[in-house]
């Protein structure tokens, strides 16, 4: 994306902020709260227009293609996603598959081995039949991921996808990912406020303050950077452990 | 109380029930009525029609059953079937367990062009006959003004649609009431028994006059109920799961006003039958729009010529109106079902 500014009323969300991901890689921002990074992947999900600049996946531009044509390359992970009630597992995962079908259809065999595919991948199958209300929050999490990934895009957007979930499940939902951009090529750009595990998953990090892009590098460098800590308004201290970096703020 | 979706084979029983339903109604509806006509020989009639065997029924007899009363059953099937799907399409796209087909402005957009037709203010009277088509243009006029009020900006959301529903009704009642206040007490009288519905006054002309618009706006709404299960997630949701959100909400809202404006103005405003059918659908299919709207097409179309059948025979020759037989039986069940079940998911 270039010079990408995103407005609402006269309040600047973002201003200005240039970033590309390569596909196959793993990109996530990072910032403080209201820094402007779930405006920055809504926007790049084409959920909220730019008042300047574009978005452009392999050279097209986002905002010029339409639902279906954006459902079938980009798939979005929602901070706090929907869950309807009364839907099972399985019928909420195909809902990924809509962009497929259409709206008058049914879903196809391709469409049904497919979801049958993600629901075996991310150990969802024997939930297969439950109601979506009825699954814990780790669960529920890994369901939501089964929907983006039955989308079989190649750009995967996730705002948040671990708030709420203790840790044996943050590094479960990540370590799916992670096997996916490997295994599959798929491309994500993620945010997340775990600054050790930002560091740990991503290829690179980006880092956004008031709406503007401080920082854009390898993972280590960005967590190592000044222009962090000073963005967090605080010292961190940064520890390697095995040859990861951790992350830890220091309090006076 | 529904722990997992419910299994194909419920959903194939209560098609079935329903569908029996159904016929029941339709016989009780040609059968039942102040003149005794024995019900066998009725539905030899019925089949004499379709050139099976001969009819035994009086020339008399054969008037009352395929002039008034068929014609009564068949706009009772298709108001019960028109508001029932209607309901169950405004609750899919405005994920509001209380929407019913009036949401949007229709009853009151109804009420007061009927107000102006039968009201004779200043002792000018635009003429009964007119009811009617004012009572459709009223009802058109309402959800136009409301769509425009709230439905068209770049973000417009359904709750801002929903507000600007409520303002429009207020204000159409209130020019309706105002109408009502300076009127005689005798219009006052036919305008209140033509707001609370009645299908007295069904002929074959009202129903060639009604069927195109409901045919054509029930076979919209059954056949958006794909898109209204994806609506569940919500709009973001559902537009990256490439729904176009924007579209399908005005395809929706313009077909179920349109039909069930058509209705309002043939048999005035029958309440609770929108509302409470899809839920007690809901309750037995589980919450796909897929089943829910096809269903309670059947469902409605057989509740409203029961809830007639009661109306034109509890205490005849007078009728009760419509809408008290529906609330009356539609109430009880409602609370039943409320207790019932869990809260919905916003």
């Amino acid at each position: 994306m270039l010079g990408l500014s995103v407005r609402a009323g006269s309040a600047t969300l973002i201003s200005d902020v240039s970033l590309s991901v390569d596909a196959g890689t793993w990109c996530t921002v990072i910032g403080p709260n209201g820094a402007g990074k779930t405006t920055l992947v809504e926007t790049v999900a084409g959920l909220r227009r730019s008042s300047h600049g574009t978005v452009t996946l392999s050279g097209e531009s986002v905002s010029a293609m339409n639902e279906r044509q954006r459902a079938l390359r980009v798939a979005v992970v929602p901070q706090h996603p929907t869950i309807p009630f009364g839907m099972s597992v399985h019928d909420y995962v195909s809902l990924g598959r809509t962009a497929y079908h259409g709206l008058l259809r049914a879903p196809s065999a391709a469409d049904r081995r497919c979801v049958g595919d993600v629901l075996e991948r991310l150990s969802l199958t024997e939930f297969a039949a439950r109601d979506v209300a009825t699954l814990s929050g780790g669960e529920r999490q890994r369901m939501v991921l089964a929907r983006a990934l039955a989308q079989a895009t190649t750009v995967m957007v996730l705002d948040e996808p671990i708030t709420g979930l203790d840790l044996r499940h943050q590094i479960a939902i990540l370590e799916l990912l992670q096997n996916e951009v490997r295994e599959c090529g798929l491309t994500v750009l993620a945010t997340l406020h775990d600054l050790t595990l930002a560091g740990q998953f991503a290829d690179r990090l980006v880092l956004l303050d008031q709406g503007r892009l401080v920082l854009d590098g390898p993972s280590g460098e960005v967590v190592r950077s000044r222009e962090l800590a000073e963005c967090y308004g605080m010292e961190l201290r940064v520890i390697d452990v095995d040859g990861a970096d951790v992350v830890i703020p220091v309090r006076h | 109380m529904i722990a997992t979706p419910p299994s194909g084979r419920r959903v194939v029983l209560v098609v079935g029930a329903t569908l029996a339903a159904l016929v029941v109604a339709m016989v009780c509806g040609l059968v039942i009525g102040p003149t005794s006509i024995a019900t066998m020989r009725v539905i030899g009639d019925v089949f004499s029609h379709l050139g099976l065997g001969h009819s035994t029924l009086t020339p008399t007899q054969s008037e009352i059953i395929w002039q008034l009363r068929a014609p009564r059953m068949v706009l009772g099937l298709l108001a019960g079937a028109m508001l029932a799907v209607a309901g169950g399409t405004y609750q899919g796209v405005f994920r509001n367990p209380l929407a019913d087909p009036y949401l949007l402005g229709v009853a009151a957009g109804a009420g007061l062009g009927a107000t102006i037709a039968i009201v004779d203010v200043g002792g000018a009277v635009v003429t009964p006959s007119w009811t009617p088509i004012l009572a459709f243009v009223g009802a058109l006029l309402a959800v136009a003004v409301t769509w425009a009020i709230g439905g068209r900006g770049l973000r417009s959301s359904t709750a801002t649609l929903i507000l600007a529903g409520v303002a429009v009704a207020s204000l159409f009642t209130s020019a309706q009431t105002f109408l009502q206040q300076q009127s005689s007490t005798t219009s006052l009288a036919r305008v209140y028994i033509w707001l609370l519905g009645s299908l007295a006054s069904a002929s074959w002309s009202s129903v060639t006059l009604v069927l195109p618009y409901v045919v054509v706006c029930v076979v919209i709404c059954v056949a958006a109920g794909r898109a209204l299960d994806v609506m569940s997630v919500g709009e973001d949701e559902s537009r990256s799961l490439g729904l176009p959100v924007r579209r399908v909400r005005l395809i929706v809202i313009v077909a179920s006003s349109l039909g069930t404006a058509a209705i309002v103005s043939a048999v005035g405003l029958i309440g609770f039958v929108g509302i409470i059918v899809p839920h007690i659908v809901r309750l037995l299919v589980g919450t796909s729009y897929r089943r829910i709207l096809p269903i309670s097409v059947a469902f409605g179309a057989a509740f409203l010529v029961f809830a007639d059948t009661i109306a034109r025979t509890v205490l005849a020759p007078s009728e009760l109106p419509l809408g008290v037989v529906t609330a009356i039986v539609g109430a009880p069940v409602f609370v039943i079902i409320l207790s019932l079940r869990r809260p919905m998911a916003p």
